[in-house]
């Protein structure tokens, strides 16, 4: 372990630690008067709130990295290409067409909403599709995703399903419990290991395809194993958390320069960076803000967009001379 | 004084103009008021909801009632002579209405208490059924009864942790159950809230609860059993929370004799 990893793990740790002890005289002083509520707070609701902050901002920064590393264009993440959208559908589709709310049945939506998402990409990607092409086609299946979610929130047979949703589809990780870390955590852990396992192919990728497959990297199968562990990762933390926007996008900017630009050498960085960042974006929401609970999503949307925007015009820059 | 002349100028209106006899109600809450007043062919159309179980224990009276969609426009076909609309409708609809000469009466959601004997009233008058609203106020105040003096903590509990004001009209119906009901900002309690500071009594709705949501899933929240014994969960109907208007008496009548 580099110390660049050393050192975001410590972070990450820190951040998830401050989220388990947030409000600590008022938590000792619960603990006095009635132990029983004190210690259902900090493990039925504090510490699956930790776990999952931990592993779903680490899957969507390590996404992320991996997804820009397979298009070799920055702008690439699981909330701009569609799999997050994807399993949002998938999920509300479970839910409430089917009436089925249960953890692991929009676990399982989520998963294939994710990987019906990506598999229309790749689809879209063969024989040769340039990366502009595949950037525009995510960003129309993300749209269409979006439009399906509202459709099946619309004809769903309760008329308030569209309200009920809104607050998920903001991204939370409040009130969760151990039960949404014992279903999201598996599929989220396999995607991350098959993700992390194409970080060589991801590094012999970026001289691009013709010296990869000299190197022996075989990059159908590379794109394959992405693929499947993004939708697989995406879609369970979707699943129990909601859209958190930004996280896949922002973090690997932030890591890349730090690994000398390779983008297999990012994967491990941003899972990191991305677990302290959820973190620290959860423990803002708790802040109490007038009274009312800010959204996990607004938060990141509000570090992430502003950060989109100058990429682009810094994007724009350079091709622009 | 507003309030005053309008009613004043409704009374005036409908001692003049004959009972209307195609009366069309947009909303739920307005579906239950007509539901309970009018006359037997006097109404033309209710709102969807109003004839949906999940919404309402009125819809087997709207049964072979035609329904509407909430909108304006969808029943103008009805050439109604009476329109019930439930807090204002948009400036289209207004509009609309002025165009086409239609009679609309507006049936705020109440504020408090006073204001439902009000809306009763109002629609009573517009429906020319004067005597069948005084008796269904008479009704509504016997089954509210007074307010006891002694209370106890509470929370009103919906799907997702969705509860009511404590100055509003909610907190109003409880206290004539005993109940007061706690202040939590925002409408809306956590689950950590709950723990750190339970009420005495929990007033759980069913609302909706055989239809699967996020809502109806926070409710099973494993964390949920470590509530201290002194708290005590009564599950109630639900539905007349919504509208809070006359069905939200008996309501709170049953909770009360369960309280007892």
């Amino acid at each position: 372990m580099t110390r660049l990893n050393l050192s975001l793990a410590a972070l990450a740790l820190l951040l998830a630690t401050a989220s388990l002890c947030s409000d600590p005289a008022g938590m000792l002083a619960l603990w006095q008067r009635s132990p029983e509520a004190a210690r259902a707070i900090l493990i039925e609701l504090r510490l699956p709130r930790a776990l999952l902050a931990l592993a779903i901002g680490g899957s969507l920064g390590l996404t992320g990295a991996a997804m820009q590393g397979l298009l070799r264009n920055p702008l690439a993440s699981p909330d701009v290409l569609g799999p997050s959208t994807g399993a949002a559908l998938g999920a509300v589709i479970v839910a409430y067409t089917f009436g089925i709310a249960g953890t692991l049945a929009m676990a399982l939506g989520g998963i294939g909403g994710s990987l019906a998402a990506l598999g229309l990409l790749l689809l879209l990607s063969r024989g040769g599709a340039s990366t502009a092409t595949l950037l525009l086609a995510g960003v129309a299946i993300s749209a269409l995703g979006g439009a399906l979610t509202n459709l099946a929130l619309s004809l769903a047979p309760s008329p308030y399903a569209l309200y009920d949703v809104l607050f998920w589809l903001l991204g939370s990780l409040a009130d969760r419990s151990l039960l949404h870390v014992a279903v999201a955590l598996p599929p989220l852990l396999i995607g991350c290991a098959l993700v992390l396992s194409g970080r060589r192919g991801l590094d012999a990728l970026a001289l691009g395809e013709d010296v990869a497959a000299s190197l022996g990297v075989d990059v159908a199968r590379l794109r394959l194993r992405i693929v499947v562990g993004t939708a697989l990762a995406v879609g369970a933390g979707v699943a129990v958390a909601g859209s958190i926007g930004f996280i896949g996008l922002v973090v690997p900017h932030l890591v890349r320069p730090r690994v000398g630009g390779r983008p297999g050498a990012a994967l491990m960085p941003s899972a990191l960076a991305g677990a302290a960042l959820l973190c620290a974006a959860d423990l803002v929401v708790r802040l109490p803000v007038a009274g009312h609970d800010l959204k996990l999503g607004v938060v990141t949307a509000l570090i992430g967009a502003p950060f989109f925007l100058w990429l682009i015009v810094r994007q724009r820059e350079v091709i622009e001379p | 004084m507003m309030r005053a002349l309008a009613a004043a100028l409704l009374v005036w209106s409908g001692a003049a103009a004959a009972a209307p006899t195609r009366v069309v109600s947009l909303n739920l809450c307005t579906d239950e008021l007509v539901l309970l007043l009018a006359a037997p062919g006097q109404l033309a159309s209710i709102s969807f909801l109003g004839a949906d179980s999940n919404e309402t224990a009125l819809a087997p009276r709207a049964r072979g009632l035609p329904t509407n969609n909430g909108r304006l426009d969808s029943v103008v076909a009805l050439a109604p002579d009476l329109v019930f609309t439930g807090g204002g409708s948009d400036r289209y609809a207004r509009e609309l209405a002025i165009r086409l000469k239609l009679h609309v009466v507006d049936v705020p959601p109440p504020q408090n208490i006073a204001d439902i004997r009000r809306n009763i009233a109002s629609v009573a008058n517009a429906l020319g059924r004067d005597a069948a609203g005084t008796a269904l106020i008479a009704q509504f105040d016997t089954a509210l009864g007074p307010t006891p003096a002694a209370t106890r903590s509470a929370l009103l509990l919906g799907g997702g942790g969705t509860t009511a004001g404590a100055d509003g009209v909610g907190a109003q119906l409880l206290r004539h159950a005993g109940l007061m009901q706690q202040d939590v900002p925002a409408g809306q309690v956590s689950l950590e809230q709950l723990l750190a500071e339970p009420p005495q009594v929990i007033v759980q709705t069913k609302y909706r609860s055989s239809q699967a949501s996020l809502g109806q899933s926070w409710l099973q929240h494993p964390a949920l059993r470590s509530l201290p014994p002194t708290t005590r969960t009564i599950t109630v109907d639900g539905r007349p929370w919504t509208c809070m208007g006359p069905l939200v008496a008996p309501e709170i009548a049953r909770l009360r004799a369960r309280l007892q």
